[in-house]
């Protein structure tokens, strides 16, 4: 199985914090590593997995090259977005991105049975924009008042608004387990 | 992008800042210096010798005194990080921070609400490869406190070098303690590194000791 890591981060210091976690978890496997800025001319089809990473606070710069990410629409493969991967998704799928500040630890409940996340836990969100309703996507996961899981209803695309990488770590292994 | 560290004078704010330095510009250190040794945000017994590690680096330095009370602590962090944003025009601030979401969302959160950047190159992080880098980067530091079993006496003023990382290491497995400290379970102090023009010498110290919980109390300190 080949995964590709999409790192959304415009500084090169914010991967040590949102890229690197997530190749400590996957690093078993085999993947590639591309930064977002480099997508334009990139062929997806020799990888089963995507995922998407998060990005800083402050960085926004992704949101320009939103058309890049469009052909993940038709990869047919599995995909997994993460904080700003999640409102990648999210956004190539035509949903409506809000702005929404959340940092911290909050408490969030299973609302579909799913491949990736059960019952209740704990998850660290750290996002300035959310989702406020999804029309093509599932809400498997919410917090009091934030979607935090969605799939979307005819790919296999997965979004999740907090860090799995951080007290998660096995919503990623079980996305690689599908 | 010019950057301020949130600087504590331990091997893992210096780690942080080193790794920033590769593609920044270190415009300040910021440092906090609480009266409450329990705080949990901030608590470095050597923390009043950080002002010669700032000289050997030539690197400017603000310090901002807090009482270590929870949730005013936050207030007088605050305060320094807007200072160093008027003070330098930073537009970012970079953490050694590893594993607390405790410290993390509450320093996250103070550099959002004043749009700066938040960078935290340690992030997860395991602590044996904390260890690993503290070593592929030269870094020398001292242990300045202690407060957990087995940690006797001996190990305050001492060097964390390769045999001590190895019985760090060994401790990890045998007292179940974090080998790098995160948990508390010691403080370091940097007394030389690649950015240091100088080494931080100790001159003359007092160790306070008993039942596992000590400190370093340096007296006496200079740039040689």
């Amino acid at each position: 199985m080949k995964i590709l890591l999409i790192s959304t981060c415009k500084e090169k210091l914010s991967e040590y914090e949102f890229v690197n976690p997530i190749i400590e978890i996957i690093k078993s496997f085999d993947y590639d590593l591309i930064n977002y800025r480099n997508l334009d001319t990139f062929d997806f089809q020799r990888y089963e997995k995507i995922i998407i990473c998060g990005t800083s606070l402050q960085d926004n710069d992704y949101l320009n090259y939103l058309l890049d990410f469009n052909k993940l629409k038709n990869h047919g493969k599995d995909i997994l977005g993460i904080c700003s991967g999640f409102q990648i998704i999210c956004s190539i799928f035509s949903e409506e991105i809000i702005v929404q500040e959340q940092i911290g630890m909050v408490n969030v409940e299973t609302q579909i049975q799913n491949p990736l996340a059960s019952g209740n836990f704990q998850a660290y969100n750290m996002h300035n924009f959310s989702v406020g309703e999804v029309t093509s996507f599932s809400v498997l996961a919410k917090s009091e008042n934030t979607i935090q899981m969605i799939s979307h209803k005819k790919f296999n695309a997965f979004g999740v608004s907090f860090h799995p990488e951080v007290r998660n770590q096995e919503i990623i292994t079980n996305f690689l387990l599908i | 992008m010019k950057l301020g560290i949130l600087f504590s004078g331990g091997k893992d704010s210096y780690l942080a800042m080193h790794l920033a330095s590769e593609d920044h510009e270190i415009s300040c250190l910021l440092t906090m210096k609480s009266s409450n040794q329990d705080s949990w945000m901030f608590h470095t017994p050597a923390i009043t010798w950080t002002n010669l590690q700032a000289e050997s680096m030539g690197i400017p330095q603000i310090i901002q005194e807090t009482e270590g009370i929870q949730d005013d602590e936050l207030d007088d962090l605050f305060t320094l990080i807007k200072k160093a944003k008027e003070d330098f025009s930073i537009q970012g601030i970079v953490t050694g921070a590893l594993a607390s979401t405790y410290q993390s969302t509450r320093i996250q959160k103070i550099c959002n609400k004043l749009n700066l950047w938040c960078f935290n190159p340690l992030w997860q992080l395991s602590q044996e490869k904390l260890l690993k880098k503290i070593q592929t980067h030269n870094i020398s530091s001292i242990i300045t406190g202690v407060a957990a079993e087995p940690f006797d006496e001996s190990w305050l003023g001492k060097e964390i070098d390769s045999s001590t990382i190895n019985e760090l290491l060994l401790y990890s497995k045998k007292y179940r303690i974090n080998p790098a400290g995160e948990g508390g379970e010691f403080e370091s102090l940097v007394i030389n590194a690649p950015m240091f023009s100088k080494k931080l010498e100790i001159l003359s110290s007092i160790i306070h000791y008993s039942n596992f919980s000590g400190r370093l109390e340096i007296m006496e300190a200079e740039l040689k």
